[in-house]
């Protein structure tokens, strides 16, 4: 210690700016995290966003009816109700991972799902 | 002196920590719109800011936009010379048009070749009878009708200049459908847009499923879900990146029910009938035009042919999906499941 001529203060002080460079990586990633959200666009805008882990149904209206339901249940999406002529939203089964999302082409209805990392970049179909 | 040293390293160290997190990387942004191709379309890509990404997004969605306009065959586009201008005018005069698509047309007649006369750019007289039943949705297309118009589907009836950029019809009632081509093409296209202006070097384009991948994810392979044409969930994902696309055909995405018989929109040139042995077909190579059209041709011939052609080819590599739901991969396939 004397050899390199380091002080106890020196330790201190090295010691403190480490906690507090460790505890500020650990805040922003805390408050970076937002949970995965299912988020529903309608011809474009995105109309509402709703948290995965909180179970509710939403209903998308487009001039006042009701043209699909979105409902999350257990941590999954899916479309239910759909009034276009092929269903298939309606058809298509639950969704969970970041990057999938669930599409009704006539109505104009996009649901996808979002969050801090994608899981699925893409869906060859 | 020294306490200054120190504090001033360990600032140094505690800031590159968080730079760590926060600066060196870009964030992905995505964004998804029904508007184009008549298909949803997704275009994710890494980017340092929200702002950023919506400024590229805008450059790439108004080329892609141009794109879209040029191959419709059902609408007229005011001041543009499309797909339908060609069809509807070709056959009395040579429609001058845009180099993209020339270039299409001209691919599209290459497609011909390269796939043994499986896929057909001038189907159009016999895919527009399908295409209306589809949408009525009641009954099958009259055999004697569609027999008489296969006649006009000879692709030696589209004739490319390209000295004077020009399209014409060597007969009455030749029409182009570009359907099977178009989003690859596009996407082909639009992909070497992004390149050669350095708008983004990492980004997943999928138009309608057609998926092309540039650059990597932070470093690794871009997760590619292959749709499993009848159950839940997905067949497999596939790691791709650095240019290679996925492309599947598929008998569930359009399609039509007659007396409780599903008929889907890929329709076997020989027959003139839909095909109905194949669920999908997943090819996966570097150029997604050619995926494609590898991707129809395969679905429109048996698996034991498809496989052949797949083996001499050492660009593409191919997965199979029967209507019985036996799947069959080409040699090299399964390496890029995950």
């Amino acid at each position: 210690m004397k050899k390199l001529g380091i002080k106890k203060g020196d330790i201190i002080i090295l010691a403190v700016v480490l906690c507090i460079a460790a505890l500020s990586v650990l805040c922003i990633n805390l408050f970076n995290h937002t949970g995965n959200v299912a988020v529903v666009e309608v011809n474009g805008s995105v109309v509402c966003e709703l948290p995965l882990d909180e179970d509710c149904v939403y209903d998308v209206k487009i001039n006042d009816t009701v043209t699909n339901t979105v409902v999350v249940n257990g941590g999954e999406v899916e479309v239910k109700n759909a009034n276009c002529p092929d269903k298939i939203c309606q058809n298509h089964s639950p969704i969970n991972k970041t990057g999938e999302s669930i599409i009704c082409l006539p109505n104009k209805v996009i649901v996808t799902i979002k969050g801090d990392s994608t899981e699925i970049d893409g869906v060859a179909q | 002196m020294k306490k200054f040293i120190s504090v001033l390293l360990s600032l140094c160290f505690a800031f590159s920590l968080c730079g760590c997190s926060n600066f060196n990387m870009q964030q992905s942004y995505t964004k998804s719109f029904i508007d184009l191709f008549d298909t949803a379309c997704t275009i994710t890509a890494y980017d340092t800011s929200q702002e950023a990404f919506n400024e590229h997004f805008e450059d790439v969605y108004s080329v892609l936009k141009s794109y879209s306009n040029m191959l419709d065959i059902y609408n007229d586009i005011y001041d543009l010379n499309n797909l339908k201008s060609v069809n509807d005018n070709g056959a009395k005069e040579p429609v001058k048009v845009d180099d993209f698509l020339l270039g299409a047309i001209d691919y599209g007649k290459q497609a011909y070749d390269f796939t043994n006369g499986r896929v057909n750019v001038a189907m159009g007289s016999v895919l527009s009878i399908w295409h209306d039943k589809r949408e009525e949705g009641k009954e099958l297309p009259d055999m004697q009708q569609l027999k008489q118009m296969s006649s006009y589907t000879n692709i030696d009836y589209v004739i490319v200049d390209n000295e004077n950029q020009t399209v014409s019809f060597g007969a009455e009632n030749v029409s182009i459908d570009f359907g099977a081509l178009a989003k690859g093409y596009a996407c082909e296209k639009i992909a070497q847009y992004i390149n050669d202006n350095d708008i983004w070097s990492n980004c997943v384009i999928n138009l309608g499923g057609n998926v092309k991948t540039i650059g990597t994810k932070n470093g690794k392979n871009y997760n590619i879900a292959i749709e499993n044409p009848r159950g839940d969930d997905y067949l497999c994902t596939v790691g791709v990146s650095n240019g290679k696309s996925v492309v599947t055909s598929g008998d569930y995405q359009r399609y039509y029910t007659v007396d409780g018989v599903n008929y889907c929109h890929i329709i076997n040139p020989d027959t003139l009938m839909p095909v109905d042995y194949m669920e999908s077909v997943t090819v996966i190579c570097n150029d997604s035009a050619y995926a494609d059209a590898i991707s129809t041709m395969l679905f429109t011939i048996s698996v034991d042919d498809g496989l052949d052609f797949v083996e001499k080819d050492n660009s593409i590599e191919a997965m199979w999906v029967d209507n019985s739901g036996q799947i069959t991969y080409s040699t090299g396939f399964e390496e890029y499941i995950n």
